[in-house]
C-alpha cells in the first residue's frame, strides 16, 4: 500500500516503526527536525511543509495513495488533510483528535472520514475500565465501554467462591459474560466447559461492565471500587479523563500549578472541584486528605513530573497511582517505581492506527500477555462462509467469540447463537492466527 | 431623542381634548420640547463625525436621565398643579414617573385632571422603555452590571445568539415585547371593567394602570392606589407585576418562543420566585397572626404587597404601615432584592443576590480549601472575576448611597424642623434608590411624600437617578480620573 503520514511526532513515529517494512510511506511534517530521524532510521520519504495545504498533498502524490494517517498534534491540520485528500483521491483516511465533539460527529457520519481516534479518549477508557474493575491485571475496553475485557489473576483466597475448580459449564459465573481463555503458566488452555479455573491461573474474560465488576468480586472478593480520584494537570488529557469518569458518577478532583489552566478545567468541567497547586506540594496533598481512600491519576505533558509526583503520592498511602508515560521508554521506569498502571497514550492510539492500516474492518483491537493474544472488534463481511453458522458450528481453533454487538447492542453469545453476516464481533484470537480470523471471518 | 418626548405629549394632549380639559399645557410643551430637541440636532449634527466613545456616553446616559424629566415637568409646571406649585415637588414628580419609581408628592391624586394624570402614567410607560434599552443595551457595554449578567443566561440554542447580536435588533424585539404586553395588560384590565366584574376599572384606569404596572412604576389614578379595585383586579394586577419583573430577555424565550425547558431551569428565575413565596409567606403569617386581616384578604394582600414591592411596582392594597413590625421589616429588606436584571424594576436585582450567594459560599469553601479554583457560574455559564468584582462595588455603593441618603435625610429634617423618624428616613432613602415609590410612615402607598422639605425631595430625586443608573457610571462621572486624560 502507498501510505502518507501526516505529523512526525510520536505517534507518527509509531506508526512509520510499524508500517515501514511492508508499505510505501511519504511522511509530512511541519518541522524538518522531526523528520530527519525518521528518514535515518528508516526507508520512508520525507515532506517538509504545511500537510494540510493542497500544493503540499499533491507534492506528497495523495492521488494515487491508498491510506492517509494523518496524525499530527493539530487535529484542525488533520482534518483538512483529510477533506483535501477525499477529493483528490480513492484513499481511504484516518484522523486523529483530540475532541470528543469531532468523534461523536464522525460516529453520527457527520464528518467524512473513514477512521477517527482520540488518544485522549481511549487513554480516558482505559483508565476508567482499569480503575471499574480493580483486581485486573489489564483491562480493555470495547464497543464504546459496552464490552470490557478484563484478565484476572487467580489468588488462592478465591477458592471458595464457586467459580474455582468447578468444570465451568456448572461453576457459578457472573452472567453477560464469557471466560475465553485460561493461560495457566506459559501455556494457553482454551476455556471448554469441561475446563476448570485453578488458584495461580489467569483468565482473560469478555464480559458487560456489571459481570466485570462482578468477576473482580468473585475472583479478590474485591468490593471496593474506586469512587475518590484526583487527576493531576489539567490540560486536554486530563479534561477528558475527568469527563469520561465524572460521566461514571466518580468523584474528581483536579489539580494544575497553571492558574489558567485550572481556571479553563473548573470552567469547563463544573463537578469537578479544581485546585491551583503543585503536585509536588507534600502539605497540599495532606491537607486535601489525598491519601488512603484515594485513587490518582497523573496526566501532566511531562514523564518527569509524573513520575515524582506519583511516588509522591504513592508514600502518601494512595491506594491505585496510574501514570501517563509520553516516551516509550518511561513505561519501564514507571514500573520500577511503583507506579501501579503506567499508560503510553500515543502508544495505544499508534497501535488501533496501524491496525486500520492492516485490515479496515478492525474497528480496535487489545494486545494481552506481551503480545502473545490479540483482541479484535472486526465486523463480519457479508460474503464470509462462517456467517449464518451456528457458532459451536465453527471451526474449533482456539479463538472465542466473546460478544457480538448486533444493531447497537450488545449480545454475549452462546453455543447455540447464529452468527449473522454484518455482525460486529469481539474476538479473542492468537496473534500468530490473526491474519487467517481475518481472512474467514 | 427630545423630539420624541415632544411627540409623546400629543397623546395625553389628546386625552386632554377627550374629556373637555385645557390641552395647551402639554402642546406647549411639546412645543419647547422638540424645538430643544430639533436644536440640538442641528447644533451637534454638524459634528456628527465627533466619535461617541464609552467615556462621552457616561455623561450622555447620566444627564439623558436628567434632562428628560426636566420637559416632562414642564406640564405640571405650565398647567398649574397646585400640589405641585413647588419646581422641586414638580421634577421629583417627574423624575419619579421616568425612572418607574412611583414616589409622589401629590396628597390628592384624584384632583388632577384626567390629562395630568395621563402624562404621570405615561412617563412611566415611556421611562420603562428607556429602561430596557439602559438595562440590556446601554449599562452592559458601558461594564456596568455586566454584560455577563445577562448573557449568562442566552447560553444554549444558538437562535438565541443571534438575538444578541444587535443592540438595535435586541431593543426592538424587547419593546416589541413591552408594547404587546402593555396591550394584553389594558385588554384584561378593560375586560375587566367592561364585564361588569370591576366598576372602577373603566378603560382609562385600564390604560394608566398597564402603563404602571408593566413599566413596574407604581403610579395610581387612584388616591387608594389599587385598594380602589375588586379583588380580582388585584390578582390581575398581582399577575402583570410578577410578570413583568422576570428578565425580558427570558420573557421573550418563554412567550415569544416558547423554549419553556430553558426558563424551567433558569437560576435567576428560581430565586426571583423563592424570593416572592418566602416574602409573601413572612408577609401573610404576620397578617394572620397578628390579625392584621383575615382567610383570603390576608393572603391577596399579603402576598400582593410583598411582590409589588420586591418587583419595585409600589402599588398598595392596604396601608402596609400599619401592620406589625415582621411583615414592614420584611417589606423593608424586599425593598434591596428589586426585580430581575433585565425587567423594568431596580433595586439591587435577583441575579446580584444569586452571584453574592456564590462568592459567599465560595469564599468559605477556599477558607478551608486554600487551592481551590472555582468559578463563579450563572445558569452554567462562568462570570468574569472582573464582571463579580464591579458587581460586588455595586452593591456597596448602593448600600453606601443608601445610608448616605437616609443620614442627608435625618440631617434636613432636624435642621429643616420636620417630623422624621429614623425609620421613615430610612424607608424613603431605600424606596427611593430601589426606584420603589412608597416608603414607610406619611409616605406609605396611600400617602406621600409631600411633607419633605425641598431639600429633602432634591435627595430623593437624586436617589432615584443614581438607581435608576445603576450608581456606577455616576460614580464614574464623579471620579477625577474621568475627566483627565
Amino acid at each position: 500500500m502507498r501510505i502518507v503520514v501526516l505529523g512526525a511526532g510520536h505517534v507518527g513515529a509509531a506508526v512509520v516503526e510499524a508500517l515501514h517494512e511492508e508499505h510505501d510511506i511519504t511522511v509530512i511534517d511541519t518541522d524538518a527536525r522531526r523528520l530527519a530521524p525518521l528518514a535515518d532510521r528508516y526507508d520512508v520519504r520525507t515532506l517538509e511543509g504545511n500537510g494540510a495545504t493542497k500544493a503540499i498533498l499533491r507534492q506528497a502524490g495523495v492521488e494515487d495513495i491508498d491510506l492517509l494517517i494523518a496524525c499530527s498534534p493539530n487535529e484542525y491540520a488533520n482534518l483538512v488533510a483529510a477533506t483535501v485528500v477525499k477529493k483528490l483521491s480513492r484513499a481511504k483516511v484516518i484522523v486523529r483528535t483530540s475532541s470528543i465533539e469531532y468523534l461523536e460527529a464522525w460516529r453520527e457520519r457527520e464528518i467524512d472520514v473513514d477512521f477517527m481516534v482520540s488518544s485522549e479518549l481511549e487513554t480516558a477508557n482505559a483508565i476508567l475500565g482499569h480503575i471499574g474493575v480493580p483486581a485486573a491485571r489489564q483491562t480493555d475496553v470495547f464497543a464504546d465501554g459496552q464490552v470490557q475485557v478484563v484478565e484476572f489473576d487467580v489468588l488462592e483466597s478465591a477458592a471458595q467462591s464457586g467459580v474455582i475448580g468447578v468444570p465451568l459449564r456448572e461453576a457459578a459465573l457472573p452472567p453477560d459474560s464469557r471466560v475465553v481463555a485460561i493461560i495457566r503458566g506459559e501455556s494457553m488452555v482454551p476455556a471448554r466447559g469441561d475446563e476448570r479455573i485453578e488458584p495461580g491461573d489467569r483468565v482473560i474474560v469478555i464480559a458487560s461492565p456489571a459481570a466485570a465488576q462482578a468477576w473482580s468480586r468473585v475472583i479478590a472478593g474485591d468490593t471496593k471500587t474506586v469512587e475518590d480520584i484526583v487527576v493531576f494537570g489539567c490540560g486536554r488529557m486530563g479534561q477528558t479523563i475527568a469527563r469520561v469518569l465524572l460521566d461514571r458518577e466518580i468523584r474528581v478532583r483536579m489539580v494544575d500549578a497553571d492558574h489558567g489552566r485550572a481556571q479553563e478545567a473548573a470552567e469547563e468541567l463544573q463537578e469537578a472541584r479544581v485546585f491551583h497547586a503543585s503536585a509536588f506540594d507534600p502539605d497540599f496533598l495532606v491537607r486535601e486528605r489525598i491519601g488512603e481512600e484515594t485513587a490518582a491519576v497523573f496526566a501532566m505533558n511531562d514523564d518527569a513530573k509524573n513520575l515524582y509526583a506519583g511516588v509522591l503520592a504513592e508514600l502518601q498511602g494512595v491506594h491505585l497511582t496510574i501514570a501517563l508515560a509520553h516516551d516509550p521508554g518511561a513505561v519501564d521506569v514507571y514500573e520500577r517505581a511503583g507506579i501501579d498502571l503506567p499508560l503510553n497514550p500515543r502508544q495505544v492510539i499508534a497501535e488501533e492506527l496501524v491496525r486500520f492500516a492492516h485490515d479496515p474492518r478492525i474497528r480496535q483491537i487489545a494486545m494481552l500477555e506481551h503480545d502473545r493474544f490479540e483482541i479484535l472488534d472486526l465486523t463480519v463481511r457479508a460474503e464470509s462462509e462462517l456467517a449464518g453458522r451456528r457458532l459451536d458450528e465453527l471451526p474449533q481453533t482456539g479463538s472465542v467469540i466473546g460478544a457480538i454487538v448486533r444493531d447497537g447492542s450488545v449480545i454475549f453469545p452462546h453455543g447455540a447463537d447464529v452468527l449473522r453476516p454484518r455482525d460486529r464481533v469481539i474476538i479473542f484470537v492468537e496473534s500468530e492466527r490473526a491474519s487467517l480470523v481475518e481472512r474467514v471471518l | 431623542m427630545l423630539k420624541w418626548v415632544g411627540a409623546a405629549f400629543l397623546a395625553p394632549a389628546a386625552v386632554a381634548a377627550g374629556y373637555g380639559e385645557a390641552a395647551w399645557p402639554f402642546l406647549v410643551s411639546a412645543v419647547i420640547t422638540a424645538g430643544c430637541g430639533l436644536g440640538l440636532d442641528q447644533i451637534t449634527g454638524e459634528k456628527r463625525g465627533m466619535a461617541v466613545g464609552p467615556r462621552e456616553s457616561f455623561l450622555v446616559v447620566a444627564l439623558i436621565w436628567l434632562l428628560v424629566p426636566i420637559f416632562g415637568a414642564l406640564p405640571f409646571v405650565l398647567g398649574d398643579v397646585p400640589q405641585l406649585a413647588r419646581l422641586g415637588d414638580a421634577y421629583f414628580e417627574s423624575v419619579s414617573g421616568f425612572t418607574a419609581t412611583g414616589a409622589t408628592v401629590l396628597t390628592d391624586v384624584e384632583a388632577l385632571d384626567h390629562a395630568m394624570l395621563f402624562w404621570r402614567q405615561l412617563s412611566h410607560w415611556l421611562g420603562g422603555m428607556g429602561i430596557i434599552v439602559l438595562a440590556v443595551a446601554v449599562l452592559p457595554r458601558l461594564r456596568v452590571g455586566g454584560r455577563q449578567l445577562l448573557q449568562s443566561e442566552l447560553a444554549g440554542p444558538t437562535e438565541i445568539e443571534r438575538f444578541t447580536a444587535t443592540i438595535r435588533e435586541t431593543a426592538r424585539r424587547l419593546w416589541t415585547l413591552y408594547v404587546g404586553l402593555t396591550v394584553v395588560a389594558i385588554l384584561v384590565l378593560a375586560a375587566v371593567g367592561w364585564t361588569g366584574l370591576d366598576d372602577a376599572m373603566t378603560p382609562f384606569q385600564a390604560v394608566s394602570h398597564a402603563f404602571s404596572v408593566i413599566a413596574l412604576g407604581g403610579f395610581s389614578t387612584q388616591n387608594e392606589s389599587a385598594a380602589a379595585f375588586v379583588p380580582l383586579t388585584q390578582y390581575l394586577l398581582l399577575l402583570f407585576m410578577i410578570l413583568a419583573g422576570v428578565n425580558f430577555l427570558r420573557l421573550y424565550r418563554l412567550l415569544v418562543q416558547r423554549q419553556v425547558q430553558v426558563v424551567r431551569t433558569d437560576e435567576e428565575l428560581r430565586l426571583y420566585g423563592a424570593f416572592l413565596v418566602l416574602g409573601s409567606a413572612l408577609i401573610v403569617i404576620e397578617l394572620l397572626a397578628g390579625d392584621f386581616a383575615q382567610g383570603e384578604e390576608a393572603v391577596r394582600t399579603g402576598m400582593f404587597q410583598a411582590v409589588a414591592i420586591m418587583s419595585t411596582t409600589g402599588f398598595g392594597t392596604a396601608d402596609y404601615t400599619e401592620w406589625g413590625p415582621l411583615a414592614v421589616m420584611t417589606l423593608l429588606l424586599l425593598m434591596f432584592v428589586g426585580a430581575s436584571a433585565g425587567s423594568t424594576g431596580g433595586s439591587i436585582k435577583v441575579i446580584r443576590h444569586l452571584l453574592l450567594f456564590k462568592l459567599v459560599k465560595r469564599e468559605l469553601d477556599s477558607t478551608i480549601h486554600r487551592e481551590i479554583v472555582r468559578p463563579i457560574t450563572a445558569n452554567g455559564v462562568p462570570v468574569e472575576e472582573r464582571s463579580l468584582r464591579s458587581m460586588v462595588v455595586f452593591v456597596l455603593l448602593y448600600l453606601l448611597t443608601f445610608a448616605i441618603g437616609s443620614l442627608a435625610l435625618l440631617l434636613d429634617a432636624r435642621f429643616g424642623g420636620t417630623e422624621l423618624t429614623a425609620f421613615e428616613a430610612i424607608g424613603a432613602s431605600a424606596a427611593c434608590i430601589g426606584n420603589v415609590g412608597p416608603a414607610f410612615g406619611f409616605a406609605g402607598p396611600f400617602g406621600s411624600y409631600a411633607p419633605m422639605s425641598d431639600l429633602s425631595t432634591g435627595i430623593l430625586t437624586l436617589l432615584m437617578w443614581l438607581g435608576r443608573m445603576e450608581i456606577i457610571p455616576v460614580a464614574v462621572l464623579l471620579s477625577r480620573n474621568y475627566w483627565r486624560g
